[in-house]
C-alpha cells in the first residue's frame, strides 16, 4: 500500500516529470483548464488530458502582462506556466469559460499562445439541463472534438467516445470509493495523502490511474475501520493542495470525512450515461451536476446547495467544515453567505480561511485551523 | 496537595509576554518584552518572569506556549495552543460575564464568541495589516508621534477627519495628504482611531455583538480606539490593566487545567 501511495505522491508533486514521460512515449498531451471540460474526448482521441490548475511553486511574473490583479491565482499561474515554458510539451489546451475570470482568460491565453499551440475555446451553457442547453453543450463539445481531431490527425468515433466514457465512469466510481475509504481509514489516508491521491488523477491517463487506485482501494477495504480520536471535518472550496496547509490539518489531528471541493469530489460526483448517444451522454453528465457554486441553479432561492453541503457534513459524521476560500473567486465568495446560513441552521461549526497559490506564509491559516480544532 | 506553578508564554509578532500562576488562581509573576517571534524577546521574557516570581523553570509544573511564535518553544513547553483559545480563557478569568473578545494584536485582529468561558466561534482578519497594531505603528511614524501618545492626542481632536481607506498603504497616503493640507494632527489621529474601529466592527458583527465585550491585546491600551469601537458598536467595552497579558494568562490557566486532567 505504501508503494502505491508513494507513487501517487510522486506524480502529484512532479506533474512536469509526468508530462515529459508521456511526451517521451510519443503521446500528444492536451492541457485542460478548470472546470468541467469533456476530458473524455481527449482520451477518446488517444491523447493525454493533463489538468492545469495553477501551481504552488511559482510566482506570477509574465502573466501580469495579461491579467488584472484581481484574477484568481489559479488562472494567473496557469498562464504563467504556459508562458514560462513549463507546459511546452502540450499539443494544445482546452479553455472552459465557466467563471468571469476564465472567460477573459481564455482570450488572454489565445493571444499569449499565438502559434505556439492550439487553444480550444469551450463555453458551457447556463441552462444546461434544458433541451436547448443540452443541444448547446453538444455543439460546443463537437467543436472541441473537431479541434482535437485536427491535433491528433484522426477521427474520434462514437465507439471511441463510448469506451472513454466507460473508463471515466469507472475512474469516477473508484475516486468516490476512495473518498469513503479515506474517511474510514483516516489514520492511513491523512490529508496530505488524500490530496496527493486525488491530485494524481489530473496528470495520469485515467485507465492507468484507475487501475492503481482500485488496487489501493482494495488494500484499504481489507483494513479494519480505524477508531479516530481526532476530529473529522468536511472541506469546501476550489482547491487546497498546498502540502504545508494540509500538514496543518494533520498537526491538529484533523481528518477529512468528505469534501465539497472543485479539485476533488465536485469533479467526479456524476457519471455519464452509457446507453445513449455518446456526445449527448457527455452533455447530460454536465447537465446532471448540481449543488455546485460554479453552475447556475434555477432554484437558487431554495438554497439547495447550502443544504446539500450541510447534509454532507452530517452524513459523513464530521464535526465541522473548513472552507478554503480562493482569493478573488467571485462564485465562491458570492455563494458563501448561503452556505453559512445553511451550516448555521444545521448547527455546524465552520471557518473560512482565505488562501491563494502565492501564499508562502501559512501562520495565520495554521492558527485558525488550530483554534478551530480546539473549539470543536 | 503540593502547590502547582504554571507558566504561560505568549510569543506574539511584536511582543513576548509571560505569566506564572500559583494553583491556577494567583498571578505571582509577569513579564513583557517589546519584541516577539524570532528575536531574543521570548528568552528574555521567560528569564524576567522567573526572576519576578522568584522561581526557576524546575519549579514549573506545566508550561504552555501560545502566540505566533508558539511552535518555536516546543523544546521548553509541554504543549502549545492557539492564542484564540488562550485569549478566551484569559478574558473569561478576568471578566466572568464575557461573551465577546476583541483581540487586536501587532499584525492581526481576532474576534471570539465565548459561552461559559469557552470559545465557540471566532473570526480573524484577512491577510492585511488594516485595523491592527501595525496600522497604528505606520500612522504614528508618518505623523511623527509616539504610538503611546496617539490616544492622548486623539482626545484633543475637535474636527475629526475621515480616513476612509481600509488599506494601510492607501490610508498612509490619505494621512500624508491631510498633513500636506495642514489638517491638525489630533483630528487625523481621531480619524485613524475610527478607521480601525470601523474595520474591526465589521468583523465583530460577523460573530455577533454579545455583551459583555472585552478588548485584549496591545491596542486595547489605546483608549481612543476603545472609545471609537464603543461608539461604532453602541456597547460598553471592558479592558484590563493586564490587557497585553491576557494570552499568557490564558496559557497559564490552560496549563493548570492540564495538570488537573493529568
Amino acid at each position: 500500500m505504501e508503494t502505491i501511495i508513494n507513487e501517487f505522491k510522486e506524480i502529484a508533486a512532479n506533474p512536469k516529470k509526468q508530462l515529459a514521460m508521456y511526451k517521451k512515449q510519443g503521446k500528444k498531451i492536451i492541457g485542460v483548464l478548470p472546470y468541467y471540460a469533456p476530458e473524455e474526448l481527449v482520451f477518446a482521441a488517444g491523447m493525454v488530458p493533463f489538468g492545469v490548475w495553477g501551481s504552488n511553486n511559482k510566482n506570477i511574473s509574465r502573466a501580469k502582462e495579461y491579467c488584472a490583479t484581481f484574477y484568481c491565482t489559479i488562472a494567473q499561474l496557469s498562464l504563467e506556466m504556459l508562458l514560462d515554458g513549463s507546459l511546452d510539451d502540450l499539443s494544445g489546451i482546452i479553455t472552459p469559460t465557466i467563471c468571469d475570470t476564465l472567460r477573459p482568460m481564455s482570450q488572454n491565453i489565445r493571444v499569449a499562445m499565438g502559434d505556439k499551440m492550439p487553444v480550444i475555446f469551450l463555453a458551457h451553457p447556463q441552462n444546461r439541463a434544458t433541451s436547448y442547453g443540452l443541444k448547446f453543450s453538444v455543439n460546443q463539445y463537437t467543436n472541441v472534438k473537431k479541434e482535437l481531431e485536427k491535433i491528433t490527425g484522426k477521427e474520434i468515433t462514437d465507439a471511441d467516445i463510448l469506451e472513454s466514457i466507460k473508463i471515466y465512469n469507472a475512474s469516477r466510481k473508484a475516486r468516490r470509493e476512495f473518498v469513503k475509504l479515506a474517511s474510514e481509514h483516516c489514520d492511513v489516508i491523512k490529508p496530505t495523502v488524500r490530496s496527493a491521491v486525488l491530485k494524481a488523477a489530473f496528470f495520469m491517463l485515467k485507465d492507468e490511474y484507475t487501475a492503481k487506485l482500485e488496487e489501493l482501494n482494495q488494500k484499504l477495504a481489507a483494513l479494519p475501520i480505524c477508531k479516530w480520536h481526532g476530529k473529522k471535518i468536511v472541506t469546501s472550496g476550489i482547491i487546497y493542495d498546498n502540502p504545508v496547509l494540509l500538514a496543518a490539518l494533520e498537526d491538529n489531528d484533523i481528518a477529512i470525512a468528505a469534501d465539497d471541493v472543485a479539485y476533488e469530489s465536485r469533479a467526479f460526483r456524476i457519471d455519464a450515461p452509457e446507453d445513449i448517444d455518446p456526445m449527448m451522454a457527455l452533455a447530460k453528465q454536465f447537465a446532471n451536476i448540481d449543488c455546485d457554486v460554479l453552475l447556475y441553479d434555477a432554484e437558487s432561492a431554495k438554497n439547495n446547495r447550502g443544504e446539500f453541503v450541510a447534509k454532507m457534513v452530517k452524513d459523513s459524521g464530521a464535526k465541522g467544515l473548513i472552507l478554503f476560500m480562493q482569493q478573488f473567486c467571485d462564485p465562491e465568495e458570492m455563494e458563501y453567505p448561503y452556505l453559512k446560513k445553511a451550516l448555521e441552521a444545521a448547527h455546524i461549526p465552520h471557518i473560512k480561511i482565505g488562501i491563494d497559490q502565492q501564499m508562502h506564509d501559512f501562520g495565520q491559516a495554521k492558527t485558525a485551523i488550530q483554534a478551530f480544532a480546539e473549539s470543536l | 496537595m503540593s502547590t502547582k506553578y504554571t507558566l504561560g508564554i505568549d510569543i506574539g509578532s511584536t511582543a513576548s509576554k509571560c505569566i506564572i500562576l500559583k494553583d491556577g488562581k494567583e498571578i505571582i509573576g509577569k513579564s513583557l518584552i517589546d519584541v516577539g517571534a524570532g528575536t531574543s524577546g521570548p528568552q528574555r521574557a521567560i528569564d524576567e518572569v522567573l526572576r519576578d516570581a522568584g522561581k526557576t523553570l524546575d519549579d514549573m509544573t506545566y508550561i504552555l506556549a501560545t502566540g505566533y511564535g508558539r511552535n518555536a518553544l516546543m523544546n521548553l513547553a509541554c504543549k502549545q495552543m492557539s492564542e484564540l483559545s488562550c485569549h478566551a480563557k484569559g478574558a473569561a478569568f478576568l471578566f466572568h460575564n464575557v461573551h465577546t473578545v476583541i483581540d487586536i494584536g501587532g499584525q492581526d485582529v481576532k474576534v471570539l464568541h465565548i459561552e461559559n468561558g469557552v470559545m465557540v466561534n471566532f473570526q480573524m482578519n484577512d491577510k492585511c495589516a488594516a485595523g491592527t497594531g501595525r496600522f497604528l505603528d505606520v500612522m504614528a511614524r508618518v505623523l511623527e508621534v509616539k504610538v503611546a501618545d496617539l490616544a492622548k492626542l486623539g482626545a484633543m481632536s475637535t474636527h475629526r477627519v475621515a480616513i476612509s481607506s481600509t488599506c494601510t498603504v492607501f490610508a498612509e497616503s490619505e494621512v500624508i495628504s491631510q498633513l500636506s493640507m495642514g489638517t491638525d494632527k489630533c483630528d487625523i489621529i481621531e480619524g485613524i482611531h475610527h478607521s480601525i474601529a470601523n474595520r474591526v466592527t465589521g468583523l465583530v458583527r460577523r460573530v455577533g455583538v454579545l455583551p459583555d465585550i472585552v478588548m485584549t491585546g496591545g491596542v486595547a491600551q489605546n483608549f481612543g480606539v476603545v472609545k471609537a469601537l464603543e461608539e461604532e458598536l453602541g456597547q460598553k467595552i471592558h479592558t484590563s490593566p493586564l490587557t497585553q497579558y491576557v494570552g499568557a494568562l490564558g496559557a497559564a490557566l490552560l496549563a493548570y487545567q492540564e495538570t488537573i486532567e493529568e
